[in-house]
Order: C-alpha cells, then sequence, then structure tokens
C-alpha cells in the first residue's frame, strides 16, 4: 500500500510535467546552428551552470544506488560522495585540464585529444566515450521505472510502459532544442528536485530520528557502518578505485565537463566546479540517508535496491508525495536529457567526423544531431528492458565508467602536461583501458568465469584499469621512435 | 554533541546547504537564463541583418 494520491499528487506531477515540457519546447526557436544544439552557443553563466550540472549528476539513478549504498554500508557508503566532491573542489580552485581544455574552445574533449594524437586517436576516444558512456547510461530507464513503480505503487508490469513514457517525453524538447531545452529544463528540475530532496530528507531526520539512523548502522555494520576502511565489503581498495574513478569523472566525464564547455568563459567554467563541489556530498549522503532509515524501518529485504522507494512509499505522506515523484521525475527527466545530448555530441563531432569531407551545413548538421539522439533514445530503450544487472549498481555504474575513465583522463592529462606524449601511447592507454574492465564485465556474465571475477571484485580490477592506463601511455610514448616522432610533427 | 559528531555535522551541512544554495540559485539561476536568451536573441538579430 503507498501513500500516493492519484488526485493530490498525481496533479502535482501532471503541473510539474506540463512547465517542463512548455519551458523545454519554448526555447527550441533559439536553435538555428550545430553550436547552439550542442554547447547553448556558450552563453551559459554560472548560476545556470550549477543548476544544470547538479540536475544532470543527479537522477532517480543515482538516487538509488546512493541509497542502496546507505542501506548496504550505512553512512561509509557515501564515501564516494565525499571523494568526488574533493575532486571537484582541486580541480576548480587549479584549473587543472578544465583551463586548458576550456582554453582550447573545443566541443567535446576528444576535439582536443586530435590536436596532439591525431584523427584516429580522437576518432578512437570517441568510440571509448560513447561505449562506455552509453552502457553506463543503459541502465538508467529501467532503475527509473522501477522507483516511480514502487514509490506510486503500480503493478510492475506498468515499468516498460513507464519506461518508454519517460524517454519520449525527455526525447521530444531534447531533439527539438537540445543544450538550450536541456539548460532551461535543468533549471527547473533543478529547484524541483532539491525542492523534494530537502523536505524528504526532514521528514526522515524527524520522523525517524538521528539516534535511531545511528543505532541501526551501528548494530548492522559496527564501526565499517561509519568508516570504509574497516568495512568488510569496501577498504582500502574500494576507497583507492573511488578516488581514482571519482578525479577521473571530474576531469572528463562528458556529460560535467559540458558544463565547462557550454561555460561563457574559462574562469566562469572553475566557479561552476568550485561552487557545485559540495552538492556531491549531499548527493551521496541525502539519499544515503534514505536507505539507512529504509534499513531502520524495514529490516532485511530481498532486494537492497529497492529498499528505500520501499520504505518512502508509505513514511512519505499524500502532498509530499506528489513532490517527491515530481523531484524525482525531475532528477530523470535532466540527467536522461543532458546524457543523450552529451553522447550525441561526441558522436556527431568526433566518429562522423572523418565522414564529413566537406563542412556540412548547419540544417544538414542539426537535422544528424536530431536523429543521433533519437536513436540513442531506442538504444535505451532496447538495452534497458533486456539487461539483467548483476551485482550493486554503483559498481556496475563504476565498472562501465571506467571504459573510458581511465584512457581518456590519461590521455588528457597527457596532452595538456606531458609533451613526449604520442599517438602510440595514447592507442596503448586506450586499448588497455577498455579491455580489462569490459573484460570483467563479460567474466561477471559467464557462469564459467563469474567466481573467478567475484574473487577479483570490481575495485582491483578498477584499480589496474587505471594504473595499467597510465602505464600504457608512458610505455607506448617512449618506445615511440624519434624519428616517426618528427615525420608527424612535419 | 550527538554521538558520531563527522557525520552528524556533514548530514547539518547537506540540509543548511543544499537549503541556500537552492534558494539561491533560483534567484540567480533565473536571471542567466533570462540574460542567455536575450543574448542569443541579440546574435541572432545581428546575423540576419549581416545576411
Amino acid at each position: 500500500m503507498t501513500n500516493f494520491n492519484w488526485l493530490l499528487d498525481g496533479s502535482i506531477v501532471g503541473l510539474y510535467l506540463l512547465v517542463t515540457m512548455v519551458a523545454g519546447l519554448m526555447v527550441r526557436k533559439y536553435v538555428g546552428k550545430v553550436e547552439h544544439f550542442l554547447v547553448a552557443g556558450r552563453e551559459m553563466d554560472v548560476y545556470l551552470g550549477i543548476a544544470s550540472l547538479a540536475a544532470t549528476e543527479f537522477g532517480i539513478v543515482t538516487c538509488m544506488y546512493t541509497a542502496q549504498n546507505g542501506y548496504e554500508k550505512g553512512f561509509a557508503g557515501a564515501t564516494p560522495g565525499i571523494l568526488m566532491a574533493l575532486a571537484m573542489l582541486g580541480v576548480g580552485l587549479t584549473g587543472f585540464v578544465i583551463k586548458p581544455l576550456r582554453d582550447s574552445g573545443v566541443i567535446t574533449i576528444p576535439e582536443l585529444l586530435e590536436k596532439r594524437f591525431g584523427q584516429r586517436v580522437r576518432w578512437a576516444a570517441g568510440v571509448v566515450i560513447v561505449l562506455g558512456g552509453l552502457l553506463n547510461m543503459g541502465v538508467f530507464l529501467r532503475t527509473g521505472g522501477q522507483f516511480l513503480v514502487l514509490v506510486a505503487g503500480l503493478n510492475v508490469r506498468y515499468l516498460e510502459i513507464m519506461m518508454t513514457a519517460l524517454l519520449v517525453g525527455v526525447a521530444i524538447y531534447t531533439i527539438l532544442g537540445g543544450m538550450l531545452s536541456v539548460l532551461v529544463t535543468d533549471f527547473l528540475q533543478f529547484v524541483v528536485m532539491s525542492a523534494g530532496l530537502i523536505l524528504v530528507t526532514i521528514l526522515i531526520l524527524v520522523n525517524v530520528g538521528w539516534d535511531k539512523l545511528v543505532t541501526t548502522v551501528e548494530m548492522s555494520y559496527g564501526a565499517g557502518g561509519f568508516n570504509p576502511f574497516v568495512n568488510p565489503t569496501m577498504g582500502w581498495q574500494y576507497v583507492l578505485f573511488n578516488l581514482m574513478l571519482n578525479t577521473a569523472a571530474v576531469l572528463t566525464w562528458q556529460t560535467t565537463i559540458a558544463r565547462v564547455l557550454a561555460a561563457k568563459d574559462t574562469k566562469t567554467g572553475r566557479q561552476i566546479y568550485t561552487r557545485t563541489s559540495f552538492f556531491f556530498v549531499c548527493r551521496f549522503l541525502i539519499p544515503g540517508i534514505w536507505g539507512i532509515a529504509a534499513l531502520a524501518t524495514l529490516g532485511p529485504v530481498a532486494n537492497t535496491l529497492e529498499a528505500m522507494p520501499q520504505y518512502l512509499s508509505t513514511a512519505v505522506p499524500a502532498g509530499l508525495m506528489g513532490i517527491l515523484i515530481a523531484a524525482m521525475l525531475a532528477a530523470d527527466m535532466s540527467t536522461d536529457s543532458s546524457y543523450m545530448l552529451t553522447w550525441c555530441s561526441v558522436i556527431y563531432n568526433d566518429i562522423l567526423a572523418p565522414f564529413r569531407k566537406k563542412p556540412w551545413s548547419e540544417r544538414k548538421g542539426l537535422f544528424w544531431n536530431r536523429t543521433i539522439v533519437a536513436l540513442i533514445g531506442i538504444f535505451l530503450l532496447l538495452y534497458g528492458l533486456w539487461y539483467p544487472l548483476k551485482g550493486d549498481l554503483w559498481t556496475y555504474l563504476g565498472v562501465t565508467g571506467t571504459i573510458y575513465l581511465a584512457s581518456i583522463s590519461v590521455l588528457l592529462i597527457a596532452c595538456c602536461y606531458w609533451r613526449r606524449a604520442n599517438s602510440w601511447g595514447a592507442v596503448a592507454s586506450i586499448v588497455v583501458s577498455a579491455a580489462i574492465p569490459f573484460a570483467y564485465l563479460v567474466m561477471e556474465q559467464l557462469p564459467s568465469t563469474a567466481t573467478l571475477a567475484k574473487s577479483i571484485g570490481p575495485y582491483y580490477s578498477g584499480i589496474a584499469t587505471y594504473v595499467l592506463s597510465g602505464v600504457g601511455m608512458v610505455v607506448g610514448s617512449l618506445i615511440k621512435p624519434r624519428g616517426r616522432l618528427r615525420e608527424e610533427a612535419a | 554533541m550527538p554521538n558520531h559528531w563527522f557525520w552528524w555535522l556533514l548530514t547539518a551541512a547537506c540540509v543548511v546547504w543544499y537549503s541556500t544554495i537552492t534558494f539561491y540559485v533560483s534567484i540567480k539561476g533565473a536571471k542567466d537564463i533570462k540574460n542567455m536568451l536575450a543574448r542569443l536573441d541579440e546574435i541572432k538579430r545581428k546575423e540576419l541583418k549581416e545576411s
């Protein structure tokens, strides 16, 4: 039984959807060029950037895996958020990588990589970015649908319909308005999402109480519920893997970097990073507390991913339930739209680049961009329907994200700061970075190798990917004959 | 100070900071959108004139 009231809560959700769609469609008239579609004409200012970055990086999927972390690991489950906030603050304050990247005036990361490593590396980097990004995003829809079905108390057979409806709504305004629609809807979604997150958290803290949350974590996980280093499911390898993963994400995650690239100047891009950094602590801790509250109230459950929505379906009263669902819809829609647009930008700008012998007209460019967004939507729908998620969600996202995060962060750092870096090193880094996580995912799925994959674990496999990707860059660059280097330079 | 002060402080900071930033960004972000659309409009009009 859920507290969702169709008249009251349904009206709140309906109003939110209507306002978002209207706002998203209204700005489509400003889209006349590919640059408007992909980076909003580089006219974004700092507060819109903060709203957009925060809304993009918090989807239902985020809420689900961070709550799962809270449920399974206690407060220590918020460790990745703290690490990400520190990484983002450091990068924002120093301008490390993002300054040369924004100064270069490129639309995507591979475009910058071409300047140092050549066109083939640009293409390969584009493929890796899209592969990692789409595999990562593939689970967003199903997880989002799962949350909405559980919280609203709908029959599970409506899950696919819910997923499709969500995607179609988002695709319409993204296809028509591109980044401009994404920014405007992100802003509205940030306001609605934040209001919902804050209100529900206050409700939980008042109703369940701090003492009960702490006692539950103490009884369930002991000291490991507060300290990741002594938690048997985490340990130093978890912390190190997440430090590498989150630093790489801050430097190269295309949806995050897209905000720096759409900023009106480098200073604005850096300000967006420093001022949004603490949001990443909230992003993990707030849903983490929801997960702990689910543990305190429901006790052990079969599916830990579903514990938080199950708990919220009865803990949140009618009225606030509508705000919660609107907030989560806002979170999901802003993430989906930004992600679709981001991968589209890489496919158009980098993967299709070699096929554009002559520059395309703005009209043709816009047509292809819109087509690519639509095709990504179809892929997401199909992938989301058949991929069976095994293990915890955050780890799946970490492993698939690593496919590109490891190599692209190594390439980007080398491109900006190591003069000896060259195409051989770049290729070695890309191959290593894609091969290890991909092999791990396949091993995890095959019955004959599943035990071996489990004994290695995602954290050691992830750390190995980052380290070996760096080694690949250094070794590959150093073994390239100097004669070939001079030829390329000439 | 409650037990596990680090997590208590971090939770309190999240609620206070997030509430404040939401209010502030709601106002400033709306202005940013207005200015961004005005600038794009101006660029579009200039381009139309030039063509």
